[in-house]
């Protein structure tokens, strides 16, 4: 049996764990003439983008304001034979349209309705730069921008805008001067967004996170390398000399519940149960734990813990991407 | 020479399927970005749930809610292990958001569906930065021009500024000073065009040189392959045709003679277009 499938190569082909080598001499001659095969590729890469970039933006990068009107920006191959090129605007309310061409040639353009016929006399790539009012509408404070793009672009949202809902998946997300800059795919995209006072930093950058991120690490492991050194100079310094050692009781500084309820006899008696709860587990409670413990829907449970933070009974950590509630230490002081 | 050939072919697959490697390696570069979207879209939610509606949440608001508060626990929990997952439950939760801001929108007292165009609507602070910006575009297309309008963007340069400086005051005559800014652009505009005249007339003319001495050449090659003498006479008449208007500068007329060759070319089947 086994010498049906012996190779009728020399054994010498045979590597020592036994593997099978093949000579591949020849392959290419025998199957396909590879001066022919290269020739074919070569021109087959050379026209892939240039059939696959005509007419299409490669840069299509759009700047909202805060009035809602957008800044678009563009730049477009175009073929180089043609005298003119049909350019759809996304929009009727055009204002301040520039068209340049190759060389930073102004080129001269007539605007009908969603279109702009540009003459192109033989540019091969122009930039057009355009204001619409034509892509963010507004219904009360929600502010929607709505685009069918057809390529990939960049969309620079204004200042304190905090988006509350979107169609699409982003492909990236930038903070440019204290603005979300996201990368969206072509296609429909709808975007939702209001204006934030509460909320009026951007959307953390990953790279600072992670920076900071870093240095906390590098400053956590100096400490911790720092503290054990600490501990084994003392450790070899010891005086053998007993020690009164006095029993330290830590103090704990959380009012008890009674002078709690005393010092803020107001309190409701459904956020009551809640101060109960929170002192009974330590002096401190997820917010999911609370919704967990007495049943509460989301936005009930964030209103109590927020009603608690005004009376300044508690305080509120984040831990990791939940709420850490817990009694505040220097009620009495505040008091 | 082989190995030649070999390597060639690898850097011609690599070329050709790299661009597509990139681009969906790009589009997953950083997933967090989801869950950062995701939950600064849920805090602002329960505000606006908070500051309309207070302890008398409707309950289709509250069931929506529910559910995008729920995806986004599940996005942060996908992540970073099931991209797949946590692209789901992003648009899942970004779409119950979006229902339940527009909800809320419809709900308000006055609703009103503005476009950004109307005047009523008009921010004056977004109506400058968008015309700063023309007027830079277009400096920068004077300056290739050599116009002699660097005077006149000085001008309207201090404009934009005094016109600032009355937006920060909360008075002004800030329509007047807009229209000043206006007229003084549509000068500058004029200026630029005169300017460019000479250039885009040389421009164009380079073109239609470029342009007819190619379908020259492929008249000569129908005439070779027999295609009909009547059309190919018709065919050169009009090539000079178009290159005598180009000497008398009437780019206009030579595009509307270079619109009836085109359609010649196409009609004896050869196409002008490069690809």
């Amino acid at each position: 049996m086994y010498s049906l499938i012996e190779p009728t190569q020399s054994n010498q082909s045979l590597g020592d764990d036994g593997i099978l080598f093949v000579r591949n001499e020849g392959i290419f001659d025998t199957m396909v003439k590879t001066p022919l095969l290269v020739a074919s590729m070569i021109i087959v890469a050379a026209l892939l983008p240039i059939q696959s970039s005509f007419s299409s933006p490669r840069d299509l990068d759009l700047i909202i304001y805060p009035d809602g009107s957008t800044h678009v920006s563009t730049e477009i191959d175009v073929d180089s034979f043609l005298t003119d090129y049909e350019l759809n605007l996304f929009g009727s309310s055009i204002d301040n349209l520039v068209v340049i061409g190759d060389n930073e040639f102004l080129l001269d353009t007539d605007v009908l309705d969603n279109f702009a016929l540009i003459q192109t006399f033989g540019s091969s790539v122009i930039s057009i730069e355009y204001d619409i009012h034509d892509l963010v509408s507004k219904q009360s404070k929600l502010w929607t921008f709505s685009l069918d793009s057809p390529s990939n672009f960049t969309l620079l949202l204004p200042q304190n805008s905090v988006i509350v809902g979107m169609t699409n998946l982003p492909i990236n997300m930038e903070i440019i001067n204290d603005q979300n800059k996201l990368t969206l795919p072509s296609g429909k995209t709808e975007i939702d967004y209001l204006f934030s006072n509460t909320i009026s930093n951007p959307i953390p950058d990953p790279k600072t996170e992670t920076n900071y991120f870093s240095y906390a690490i590098i400053g956590g492991v100096l400490i911790i390398i720092l503290i054990g050194a600490v501990i084994i100079i003392r450790t070899k310094q010891k005086n053998p000399k007993p020690v009164n050692h006095n029993p330290i009781t830590e103090k704990n500084n959380i009012l008890d519940i009674e002078t709690i309820f005393k010092l803020k006899p107001d309190l409701r008696e459904d956020d009551r149960e809640l101060v109960k709860f929170i002192f009974n587990n330590g002096g401190k409670a997820l917010e999911s734990e609370l919704r967990k413990k007495f049943l509460q829907p989301r936005t009930t449970m964030w209103r109590a813990v927020k009603r608690l933070e005004r009376e300044g009974v508690i305080e509120i950590e984040k831990k990791d991407l939940q709420n850490l509630v817990k009694l505040r230490k220097n009620m009495e002081e505040e008091e | 020479m082989k190995k030649l050939a070999v390597f060639a072919i690898i850097v011609l697959i690599f070329g050709t399927v790299s661009p597509s490697l990139v681009d969906r390696a790009y589009g997953q570069n950083d997933p967090s970005i989801l869950l950062r979207i995701a939950v600064q879209a849920d805090k602002q939610i329960v505000n606006q749930l908070d500051r309309v509606y207070g302890d008398q949440i409707p309950n289709n608001l509250q069931i929506l809610y529910d559910k995008g508060h729920r995806a986004v626990y599940s996005l942060d929990e996908s992540l970073p292990d099931d991209i797949e997952k946590a692209k789901q439950d992003f648009l899942l939760a970004m779409n119950s958001f979006m229902q339940i801001s527009r909800i809320i929108s419809q709900s308000s007292e006055k609703v009103v569906v503005v476009t950004v165009s109307d005047k009523s609507n008009r921010n004056l602070t977004s109506e400058i930065d968008r015309l700063e910006k023309y007027v830079k575009t277009l400096e920068k297309i004077s300056k290739k021009y050599n116009a002699d309008v660097e005077s006149d963007f000085i001008k309207i340069y201090d404009l934009i500024q005094e016109l600032r400086i009355q937006i920060n005051n909360g008075y002004g005559s800030y329509n007047d000073v807009i229209n000043e800014i206006k007229i003084i652009l549509d000068s500058i505009k004029n200026d630029i065009r005169e300017s460019a005249i000479k250039h885009r007339s040389d421009f164009i003319k380079r073109f239609f040189d470029r342009l007819l001495d190619r379908i020259d050449k492929q008249l000569t090659k129908a005439q070779d392959d027999g295609i009909d003498q009547f059309q190919i006479d018709k065919g050169h008449t009009l090539i000079l045709e178009i290159r005598e208007l180009l000497s008398k500068n009437q780019i206009h007329d030579a595009k509307l003679v270079y619109g009836e060759l085109k359609e010649l070319m196409q009609n004896i089947g050869y196409s002008i277009r490069i690809t």
